[in-house]
């Protein structure tokens, strides 16, 4: 072996950021999660055999040998292993952060990898199938939220350039218009060399950013003057103009991208943050209308909106054609029922035994397929699992030190909270379907490493020993006083 | 966790109260997503995962062996087999049946009674909603339901065998309860060649291309000119509403017969009743002959309104409740603001003895039939007695549907039919429906449709007619007068099923 | 009742089991939180009592002091001081994790603190008495 590095000042300064203190409610959490996902395991490995043993042989197996093993030990137990991993970083990293947040997305990624098990394995990924791929990610993802998480001690550079941060957006917005694929008839891919993502997913997350740095910065003046429109009231001019920019954006996302989720996800994030900030419901509205009237314009101009409202609103009647979707995931949620057919008893399965069911399922529909599989009872838990992401983000807005944080932290669960809402409801018909994601569910490695720096962010914001912000910077230079 | 300082901060709510608000806002849109969950995990379940197309009913058909069909004796009229693969295809007891039990098929899907019942037939989903959680318990979960039909063999072949090489249908139903007996409709056509996999693709291919309509269920799902078996709907909305009586007759009837009614400008004329003289009819005789004048002049008397009314009330304007998929009758093409949706009087005029747009399915007529069989009630058609498999048997209760009139009336109306059907003038139109040693109710009717081709011939009506035990109603397309063919074919067909065949 | 089937349906029904108590463990954590925050509705840092004012506010009240407490005229200060001598945005203190800072936000008649006019940015502690306008504020540790 090689003589030993210089160990002096790379230990001692290590060391100075490995302060362990123990976090035992996250690991008794973790506990209950690895025993879920444990049991999930065996249920969805006894399904799949007796599944088997019905279509070899027209009836189920005579006995309970073989039942036993559960489907996927394997991903199962590397899973969690990362999951330990992180916590036991998160323990050494000794930061008194939130510890029910990384057991959450730890049950939702953990269920992820439970759907994608039974699913047809050349349905996606390079790496050996689906659920190894969505392994992979998995993982990463929750690599990214730890070193978020422990590594983010100071916010001076997510505030003082926003400006930086809302060029960067744009960019990479302007650069999928550009050179991205077309997938789906989406726009959304942008491939470098081997690798390909989705950039929409990381917009988020620095659009959150800005906008937390803007408002924060801006909120007393957003609040205390504004533009009369007879009994509305209007942001002030100056300041309407950043906001007519990010409705054309999400114009611009939806006639250029094809990307209709991506577009309401990042206006309705935005028109909540201003609620946020100014406390004022005539924003909304204001914003409302404006979205309102661009759908309306859409709808008429492009098909392929006028499409997506149609299906919603009957997708029955083309249930053949441009509805197909749509009636499958319908179809989906009522087999469920109430507790569902267990999981790995849904359509399609893997091995192309019993084939039909929803096309593009492991991105579009997890929602449904989780309906299926897991019943309204399961839908209601998954449902309470992102509530539960929800409220911790909320209560690290609402126990900010400052505004900007308040701001940041309320963002940044919006976007996982309205996102998921969305979704939901869109594998429901309740709104038009969208193309985006369900976090952490949701096969993409994009919007898993998004959403795993986005809970890592919250991470790092929930310490409540964290070092205090900087004082403001004085306003009197600015000169907007009376 | 700074605490919010004393000191009034700034004017309106600190960010504090909105993230509040912001939070509640959220569980309320994931408490509507959960609202939305339960409408299709909870209300909408049964109805879509037994739907012919859900992906799991289809897989299953796939594999399961469906349930057997047969007829109110036990006769089996469907049953599954096994080809060379030992993959199950349907077979069927005879040509008869393909209006009414229809097939199923890998290739072409299904139609008729074993489309109606796919889900409970293939066993996806069980006939009663109660059992679905002792059912989860079984080892295999399928579990595919016998249907027992009220339908009758060998009735159901005489009928078609009465219809012959014209197309046409014949409905026959118990009054007291509802069940079909004979649900026949002509053309016919092989259903087993088309469940078969051998021979599937060429048989159905061809039946599509057929200019006869071999695929067109025409008892439930053939639109008719009624003609003058409308009477009975014109009569029944007249004597309930008051606006005639049995002894009603009209002074302007006898030389109208002559020169034509005028309505509104317009003749309506007649053709017949030479051997009535010149006298003015009163209803029973009016039934007897099938007096249009009359009936033309009892349904101005009764007004559209009313007549539209009774007409609803019997079915028109909606499909029936029935097991299959049934065409909606109509009254009048609508639209017209002359009342009851007429646009004038002489279109009510022509409607009363049904020449107007009136156009009826087999059924619905049927359906009228048995609401004046039945003393005025109508007992829900249905096909189905009961399904039974392994986990038991459900009966299928006849159930009521609707009154529509006073069994007065009814009483009223019988007893014009008796004698269309047995008096001295009627029998000229109708003997062919009478049966030796019972008494038959009915009326034909010969339905004009304009142009050059012949009138479709229909007769309707019930016997005993002082304890009804069946309802029949025939049409036969291009037939002539009713009581030509239709007459006699349902006067066969009651002896029949009266001499305890099908019984 | 085949043992295989009750086999299934047990393992269905333990998941969605483990699942709701994962639900509810975290609830009772949720709910313990909130009661403790309940319990101790503002951890605050520290206080400044009023030594000597012009009138409003009265000498000794005790205006808490947060992470950062701007003090002026403005309303939308953290404290405001209705003094003709207090410039709008006037002073700020701040706790930056260990020690207090107060900084002069370029007011018109200068920060003092015990009695040293404070150029920028400057420490304090605990016992420091603050001179904005005609208003004197003592930084206190946060008592009962």
């Amino acid at each position: 072996m090689s003589a030993a590095p210089p160990v002096g000042r790379l230990r001692r300064g290590i060391w100075a950021y490995v302060r362990p203190r123990p976090r035992w409610r996250e690991l008794g959490l973790l506990v209950v999660v690895g025993c879920a996902l444990f049991v999930g395991s065996l249920s969805l490995g006894a399904t799949l055999a007796v599944r088997a043993a019905i279509l070899a042989t027209g009836g189920p197996p005579a006995s309970l040998d073989g039942l036993a093993t559960p489907a996927g030990a394997d991903l199962l137990a590397v899973y969690l292993g990362a999951l330990l991993a992180a916590h036991l970083a998160l323990v050494l990293a000794g930061r008194r952060t939130d510890q029910v947040l990384l057991p959450t997305v730890g049950l939702l990624g953990g269920l992820s990898l439970l759907l994608m098990e039974r699913l047809p394995q050349d349905l996606a990924g390079a790496l050996g199938g689906l659920a190894r791929t969505q392994l992979v990610w998995l993982v990463l993802g929750i690599g990214a939220l730890v070193a978020v998480g422990v590594a983010v001690r100071n916010d001076t550079w997510l505030r003082r350039y926003k400006y930086t941060w809302a060029a960067v957006g744009i960019g990479l917005l302007l650069l999928t218009f550009v050179l991205g694929r077309e997938v789906n008839g989406q726009r959304l891919t942008l491939a470098i060399g081997p690798i390909s993502g989705q950039p929409t997913e990381l917009l988020k997350v620095i659009l959150v950013i800005f906008l937390a740095g803007y408002l924060s910065e801006n909120r007393s003046l957003l609040v205390e003057q504004s533009t009369r429109l007879g009994p509305l009231r209007l942001p002030p001019l100056p300041y309407l103009a950043p906001m007519v920019a990010m409705w054309a954006i999400a114009l611009g996302i939806v006639v250029v991208q094809r990307d209709l989720g991506a577009a309401l996800l990042l206006f309705a994030v935005f028109l909540l943050l201003l609620y946020v900030a100014t406390a004022r419901w005539s924003y909304v509205v204001m914003g409302l209308a404006a979205f309102v009237v661009g759908g309306g314009v859409l709808y008429a101009a492009f098909r392929h909106v006028r499409t997506r409202i149609d299906i919603w609103l009957d997708p029955f009647s083309q249930a053949h054609d441009a509805g197909y979707q749509v009636v499958q995931a319908l179809h989906a949620f009522a087999r469920g029922g109430i507790l569902g057919t267990g999981l790995g008893g849904g359509l399609p399965t893997v091995g192309g035994g019993l084939p039909g069911g929803i096309p593009e399922v492991h991105t579009d529909f997890p929602f449904a397929a989780l309906g299926e599989e897991l019943g309204l009872i399961g839908v209601l838990a998954v449902l309470g699992l992102y509530l539960v992401l929800i409220e911790r983000g909320l209560r690290i807005a609402a126990s900010a030190v400052d505004e900007f944080r308040a701001i940041l932290a309320a963002g940044l669960s919006l976007v996982v909270g309205v996102q998921a809402c969305i979704i939901a409801a869109g594998n429901l018909k309740l709104v038009p379907l969208t193309g985006i994601t369900l976090p952490f569910v949701s096969y993409g490695g994009s919007s898993i490493l998004a959403n795993g720096l986005i809970v890592g962010l919250l991470l790092a914001l929930s310490d409540r020993g964290v070092e205090a912000p900087p004082p403001p910077a004085p306003r009197a230079r600015r000169g907007l006083r009376r | 966790m700074s605490g919010r300082p004393a000191a009034t901060r700034r004017p309106g709510r600190s960010v504090g109260s909105t993230l509040t608000g912001l939070g509640v806002a959220l569980s309320l849109a994931f408490g509507a997503i959960a609202a939305g969950a339960g409408y299709w995990q909870v209300l909408r379940s049964s109805e879509l995962a037994s739907a012919a197309d859900d992906a799991a009913v289809i897989a299953a058909a796939r594999q399961v062996v469906r349930g057997p069909i047969s007829d109110r004796a036990g006769t089996p009229l469907a049953w599954s087999d096994r080809d060379a693969n030992g993959e199950p295809f349907r077979v069927y007891a005879s040509r008869s049946l393909s209006g009414v039990i229809g097939y199923a098929s890998q290739l072409w899907g299904s139609a008729g009674l074993e489309r109606a019942y796919d889900g409970q037939i293939s066993g996806v989903v069980p006939a009663d909603p109660l059992r679905e959680l002792l059912r989860k318990f079984e080892a295999v979960p399928s579990d595919p339901q016998a249907l027992q039909t009220a339908l009758s063999l060998p009735l159901q072949e005489a009928a078609v065998g009465q219809l012959g090489a014209g197309r046409g249908a014949i409905v026959m139903l118990d009054p007291r309860t509802g069940e079909v007996i004979v649900l026949a409709s002509t053309p016919v056509f092989d259903a087993s060649s088309v469940a078969d996999p051998a021979t599937s693709r060429g048989t159905f291919e061809a039946l599509r291309s057929d200019d006869s309509q071999p695929l067109l269920p025409r008892a439930t799902q053939g639109l008719y000119v009624p003609g003058s078996v409308f009477k009975l709907v014109t009569a029944i909305a007249a004597l309930e509403s008051g606006a005639i009586s049995p002894v009603t007759s009209f002074a302007e009837q006898p030389a109208a017969e002559r020169d034509g009614l005028l309505v509104s400008g317009f003749r309506v004329r007649d053709g017949h009743h030479a051997a009535t003289g010149s006298r003015a009819l009163t209803f029973p005789e009016a039934v007897e002959v099938s007096c249009n004048i009359y009936f033309a002049l009892a349904g101005l008397e009764t007004g559209g309104d009313a007549l539209a009314a009774t007409a609803d009330e019997l079915g028109f304007g909606a499909p029936l409740p029935f097991d299959l998929p049934t065409e909606t009758s109509q009254l009048t093409n609508g639209g017209g603001d002359f009342g009851g949706g007429f646009a004038d009087a002489v279109e009510l005029a022509n409607a009363a003895y049904g020449q107007a747009e009136t156009l009826v399915t087999p059924l619905q007529m049927a359906i009228v039939t048995a609401a004046i069989a039945n003393d005025g009630l109508i007992m829900a058609p249905h096909l189905v007695r009961s399904f039974s498999g392994r986990s038991g048997a459900t009966r299928v209760e006849p159930e009521t549907w609707r009154r529509v009139m006073s069994s007065r009336v009814a009483a009223e109306i019988t007893a014009a039919m008796v004698r269309a059907v047995e008096g001295e003038l009627g029998r000229h139109f109708t003997s062919g429906a009478q049966v030796p040693g019972v008494h038959v109710a009915g009326k034909s009717g010969t339905a004009e449709i304009g142009g050059t081709a012949a009138p479709h011939s229909w007769f309707v009506g019930f016997a005993p007619a002082n304890d009804p035990e069946v309802v029949i109603a025939v049409v036969v397309e291009h037939g002539g007068s009713g009581g030509e063919l239709a007459a006699p074919i349902a006067g066969r067909l009651l002896r029949l099923f009266l001499d305890g065949v099908g019984g | 009742m085949d043992p295989v089937v009750i086999a299934l349906w047990i393992l269905r029904l333990a998941f969605l089991a483990l699942l709701y108590l994962f639900l509810a463990a975290v609830v009772r954590v949720l709910l313990r939180d909130l009661r403790a925050a309940a319990r101790e509705p503002a951890t605050v840092l520290g206080r400044l009592v009023v030594v000597a004012s012009p009138g409003d506010p009265p000498v000794g009240t005790a205006l808490p002091a947060d992470a950062v407490t701007t003090i002026g005229r403005d309303v939308n200060n953290t404290i405001v001081l209705d003094d003709p001598f207090v410039t709008g945005e006037h002073a700020v203190l701040t706790f930056r994790g260990r020690a207090w800072f107060v900084e002069d936000l370029q007011s018109t008649n200068g920060t003092f603190l015990n009695g040293e006019p404070v150029d920028g940015v400057a420490a304090a502690a605990f016992g420091d008495e603050l001179t904005i306008g005609g208003v004197r504020l003592r930084l206190e540790r946060p008592g009962r």
